[in-house]
């Protein structure tokens, strides 16, 4: 792949310039503007997040990029390709919100079929399947059908689907909505697998905190606007503070840090314990259960 | 990916086409058939004090009947709810955000209604075939009882000159052109429409309009009052709307007529450019549609 660390001489993996999309109304002379003049870059090996509240043009422009939709001006490109070209979807793997996939096929199926439309078939994409199964831990579900998986197992096979003919970008709207905590982690690590692979990542995604764990880089749409885009360390750090953690230390000390900083004229803003997040203690929580019992409802009857 | 991508592609088109029968037998539409096996048990056992003419007559009217029927029920419901299903279930956008043009998409899903209807009217005609020669055999049994060997040759020969004739094939080859003719207008019309019912209605609406026009059509040529606007509003609707009573060579089979290759070929060719036209018109609009 194309990629170069600083990020600079690279075909970018999408380019948007002055895109705008216009809706109108029918029977009505007003217009909807979901999208205004918006231009971003993504790198390749990048995981960009695409923020905004319900509304804001997020799945209009993601549209645009995938060919679903034509904009009115501007131009989108992926990995220099003009994305109205069939072509450009060779390089881009999708999984919309709330997939349903074809709920008679079983999970093997499912990637066989979205296989033989990208081209691929044979020995190969049997080996590409059961990969892929592997790769998002499905391959004891793979002769279920789509019809009885839970809301994690499809995000799951979708993700498999998005993989399926080796893309070198992945457009995912929503990828954890609706899925349990122990989900939402999978589907992260599975983000953060891709990215050290060097896949391109552009993830919609209302969970910011998940957003703030795996993306590099954010654009924020308000309106149809872009009003903010960036590195997500450069937008969210404070720039004139610094978090110190400390672990054993004795009032005294931390009394001693205190005067030390005001000493030095600096001020200490607060002094707190470190709290772990919600999700790392409900997961903690569950899966110690987890090991102990097995769940109910696959407890054997005596 | 490997390979260079190709502008059209035989496999993708057969994957596509291939899941749509699959989920379309999945979905047990085949059950169906058990209605149409107990329609033709019926009609051959209602009918034993008819002449055997007439008991061909009748069990092949009821067949081809009930084939075109069907065949043309399973067309409009099965073709009406691929677009608007996958739209709502988000699952075209899946498969056109992958390198699969619309073009394909849209040829594969009528592909695949194509595939089950030739299916269908398959097995649908190999259980008539099987009736119509119990049929035979049963009247055959009862035909030679007595009679003295010199005549029976005789009477053989005309007991199964009125059960199985060669037009047989090209009537029932013509319900297959009208039904995929439909399948084709249905799928042009769920290209825009916004439901499943609504498309629905719509395709009934068309098979409504394409088999009283011809009548219209008739009665308003005959007529000395008709206005030259009237005449041109039906010139216009027999332009858009094929007329579905010329696609019917049932009634000339079940009265014993000949279907002359030419008769025949003029049929399909009236039935098969509907069909293209319809399909390049749904394409079209497909093609453009915002998703």
């Amino acid at each position: 792949m194309n990629i170069d660390p600083q990020g600079l001489n690279t075909i970018p993996a999408i380019s948007i310039r002055n895109l705008t999309k216009v809706y109108p109304i029918p029977f009505r002379r007003e217009r909807v503007v979901a999208v205004k003049d918006l231009s971003l870059d993504v790198l390749p090996g990048q995981v960009y997040g695409l923020l905004g509240p319900n509304g804001s043009g997020k799945s209009t422009a993601m549209k645009i990029v995938l060919g679903l939709i034509s904009p009115t001006s501007g131009q989108t490109q992926i990995f220099g390709r003009d994305s109205s070209e069939v072509e450009s979807r060779e390089d881009v793997g999708f999984l919309p919100e709330n997939p349903y996939f074809y709920k008679y096929l079983t999970g093997a199926e499912t990637l066989h079929f979205f296989g033989k439309v990208c081209g691929l078939g044979g020995a190969k994409l049997r080996t590409k399947c059961a990969e892929l199964l592997k790769l998002v831990g499905l391959e004891n579900a793979a002769s279920r059908r789509l019809g009885g998986y839970s809301k994690g197992m499809l995000q799951r096979i979708g993700l498999a689907q998005a993989l399926v003919q080796d893309p070198r970008l992945l457009v995912l709207d929503e990828p954890t909505a609706g899925v349990d905590p122990a989900g939402s982690r999978e589907i992260r690590d599975l983000i953060l697998d891709f990215k050290a692979r060097g896949i391109t990542v552009l993830l919609c995604s209302h969970l910011l905190g998940q957003v703030q764990e795996i993306c590099d880089r954010i654009g924020i749409l308000y309106h149809g606007v872009l009003v903010r885009e960036g590195k997500l360390e450069d937008l969210v750090s404070i720039e004139n503070q610094t978090e110190l953690i400390l672990e054993n230390s004795s009032p005294a000390v931390l009394e001693q840090v205190r005067a030390l900083v005001e000493k030095s004229g600096g001020r200490v803003v607060e002094t707190r314990k470190p709290q772990t997040t919600l999700e790392s203690f409900f997961l903690d929580v569950t899966s110690g259960r987890r090991t102990a019992e097995e769940p109910p409802h696959v407890r054997r009857k005596e | 990916m490997d390979t260079p991508h190709k502008i059209f592609s035989p496999a993708r088109l057969w994957a596509i086409a291939s899941n749509t029968l699959l989920e379309l037998v999945r979905l047990k539409v085949f059950y169906f058939l058990l209605l149409f096996a107990l329609l033709i048990i019926g009609s051959s056992a209602f009918m034993l004090d008819f002449k055997f003419q007439e008991q061909f007559q009748v069990l092949k009217d009821m067949s081809l009947g009930s084939m075109s029927i069907f065949s043309w029920l399973l067309a409009v419901l099965a073709t009406a709810m691929l677009l608007p299903k996958e739209i709502e279930d988000r699952t075209l956008y899946t498969i056109l955000a992958k390198p699969v043009p619309r073009l394909e998409y849209i040829l594969g899903k009528l592909l695949g209604i194509l595939a089950l209807l030739f299916v269908s009217i398959l097995l649908m005609s190999v259980m008539f075939v099987i009736a119509l020669y119990i049929k035979q055999q049963a009247v055959l049994t009862d035909a030679v009882r007595g009679l003295p060997p010199e005549q029976t040759a005789d009477v053989i020969r005309g007991v199964k000159a009125s059960a199985f004739t060669v037009s047989l094939i090209p009537c029932v080859a013509m319900i297959y052109i009208k039904s995929a003719l439909l399948a084709s207008f249905t799928l042009l019309a769920s290209t825009f429409a916004t439901s499943s019912i609504f498309t629905i209605i719509v395709s009934f609406v068309v098979y409504f309009i394409g088999h009283v026009q011809g009548i219209a059509r008739e009665s308003l040529l005959a007529s000395p009052n008709a206005s030259a606007l009237s005449k041109v509003f039906l010139a216009f609707v027999s332009l858009l709307f094929p007329d579905l009573r010329l696609l019917n060579l049932t009634d000339d089979v079940v009265a014993g007529n000949a279907i002359s290759s030419a008769i025949f070929l003029k049929t399909a060719g009236l039935g098969l450019s509907y069909f293209c036209v319809y399909t390049l018109a749904a394409y079209l609009i497909f093609a453009f549609k915002e998703l």
